[in-house]
């Protein structure tokens, strides 16, 4: 027999899964704006990641709802808990991807600017947006160390393409524009919080898996 | 839901403040209690005729602390309680086998006294059962009276002392004369846990007493159990399992005359580690 909370907690998992969809194409979306210098999906972006932020607030809502009514324990509470933070680091992806149209809309056009480091970092965290939502759905924590390692991977590249944009900037001999450099440091540092937030989602289905919360890295 | 404070349950760096609410009123969460045992079970089995009702039940009770038996109905939660002040051999053709260490004496020692171990132990039942012809006053005074004590000054005190513990003194002060039958059912269900703490017990087990009591009362009593506890070890059969979580310090899980789990009750109700515990919990049966 159905337990009634079965009913509210595959609500709740209907509208993660429909923000992880989202969010990850809404990043997709504004890497490649970013690529192709293409400026009109701006509009579509911020709906999106207004839309991210609308369904964090629902999810919120209902784990309160839910917790309230049918004061759930052990992996149901663990799986409610972990969603408030998983609804939010969606929520995080969207604002992100906002972020970085917003630095193409804000300094661009950006066609001249050297932007392999960005395309290259971006490959790596749409990679681990993919593998975080892929382990919840799967309810499977051993793919929490492919995150982690490919966010040590993020976070060397970051702070090593961050050092060459200010090198760049000192060479007359090369292409040097502050917007490039600038906006580089900016999207980068934008990857590096999604990278972050990927890492956040491992953590919280290592927590729905296990009950252990998992160590600050 | 509230649980105390984990020190167990996740790896929480020593120097993290952590703002989760004790579980009880009083504050002493599990930490801060006595890590001294009270009443130590080693393989106890109980029967009613050849139905083996409890099977090998090992179980630690700490001092000062509240631990809940939960389970479902049939599981030996009761037949426990009841082993633990020899009411379970009252019963016919009912028999026991095992340690039940009470500090360092096994109550079922042969020169051990059943009256004088249920003296140490109060109990209140499922039901409110205030004595019918007593008033309030004569139901709290009945076991000082049957014990022989005929001070009168100090069975006025030991009333007194008693409703105040059960926090019904202020409710009752004035009317003690009145016939116990004539409280509610949340107020009788506190003369009998009065008329228990009478008897200065140590232990005092409750057999789901806020099963027939509405919200208010029932909380009432949840409050009661957090203070009785910095003076008593209390024992609690509930199939509640939101008041198992709000009152106990730790939580033992009964199947089918088994102890599944047992363990500090927010590791229980957070992260059990049995699948039939975490499915018993969870609703999924029972």
């Amino acid at each position: 027999m159905t337990r009634l909370i079965d009913l509210g907690l595959n609500r709740l998992s209907n509208i993660i899964f429909d923000m992880a969809i989202l969010a990850e194409n809404t990043v997709i979306k504004s890497i490649a704006s970013y690529k192709e210098d293409n400026m009109e999906t701006t509009k579509e972006i911020f709906e999106s990641s207004s839309k991210l932020r609308f369904l964090q607030d629902e999810v919120s809502v209902l784990t309160i709802e839910l917790i309230a009514r049918f004061q759930p324990v052990a992996t149901d509470l663990r799986y409610i808990k972990s969603c408030m933070e998983i609804s939010y680091g969606f929520s995080r992806f969207g604002r992100y991807a906002y972020d970085i149209i917003t630095v193409l809309e804000t300094l661009g056009p950006l066609k001249l600017c050297d932007k392999s480091s960005i395309i290259h970092m971006s490959g790596i965290v749409l990679e681990m947006m993919k593998t975080s939502v892929s382990a919840l759905r799967l309810l499977d924590n051993s793919m929490s160390n492919k995150i982690y390692e490919m966010e040590d991977v993020v976070d060397i590249l970051y702070k090593k393409s961050v050092r060459e944009c200010t090198k760049i900037t000192n060479q007359d001999n090369l292409y040097s524009d502050n917007r490039c450099n600038i906006s580089s440091a900016l999207i980068l540092k934008y990857l590096e919080r999604i990278s972050d937030h990927a890492c956040y989602i491992a953590d919280s289905v290592n927590y729905i898996v296990t009950g252990v919360t998992s160590p600050r890295r | 839901m509230l649980f105390n404070i984990l020190k167990s349950s996740n790896n929480r760096k020593p120097d993290t403040k952590s703002y989760s609410l004790p579980s009880s009123k009083n504050g002493s969460s599990v930490s801060g209690s006595s890590d001294k045992s009270k009443l130590s079970i080693s393989s106890l089995n109980a029967w009613f005729g050849t139905k083996l009702a409890l099977k090998n039940i090992d179980i630690e009770f700490k001092q000062n602390c509240v631990t809940a038996l939960i389970g479902p109905s049939g599981c030996g939660k009761t037949t426990l309680l009841r082993c633990i002040n020899r009411m379970h051999e009252m019963t016919p053709n009912a028999s026991v086998k095992g340690k039940v260490i009470l500090d360092d004496f096994d109550i079922y020692d042969k020169g051990s006294d059943p009256v004088i171990i249920k003296r140490r132990m109060g109990m209140v039942f499922q039901k409110p059962n205030p004595f019918p012809t007593m008033s309030i006053f004569d139901n709290v005074a009945s076991g000082l009276k049957l014990n022989g004590i005929k001070n009168k000054s100090l069975i006025k005190d030991i009333v007194q002392e008693s409703l105040e513990g059960a926090g019904l003194w202020n409710e009752v002060k004035n009317d003690l004369d009145k016939p116990g039958i004539s409280l509610s059912g949340g107020q009788q269900q506190r003369l009998c846990i009065a008329r228990a703490l009478a008897m200065q017990p140590e232990i005092l087990l409750m057999d789901e007493p806020t099963s027939a009591l509405d919200p208010l009362a029932s909380s009432k009593i949840e409050e009661l159990i957090s203070d009785l506890k910095k003076n008593l070890t209390v024992i609690i059969v509930t199939h509640n399992m939101q008041q198992a979580a709000r009152v106990s310090d730790y939580t033992a899980f009964m199947y089918l005359g088994e102890l599944v789990e047992f363990g500090q009750t927010a590791q229980i109700f957070r992260n059990p580690v049995k699948e039939l515990t975490e499915r018993y919990i969870s609703g999924k049966f029972g």
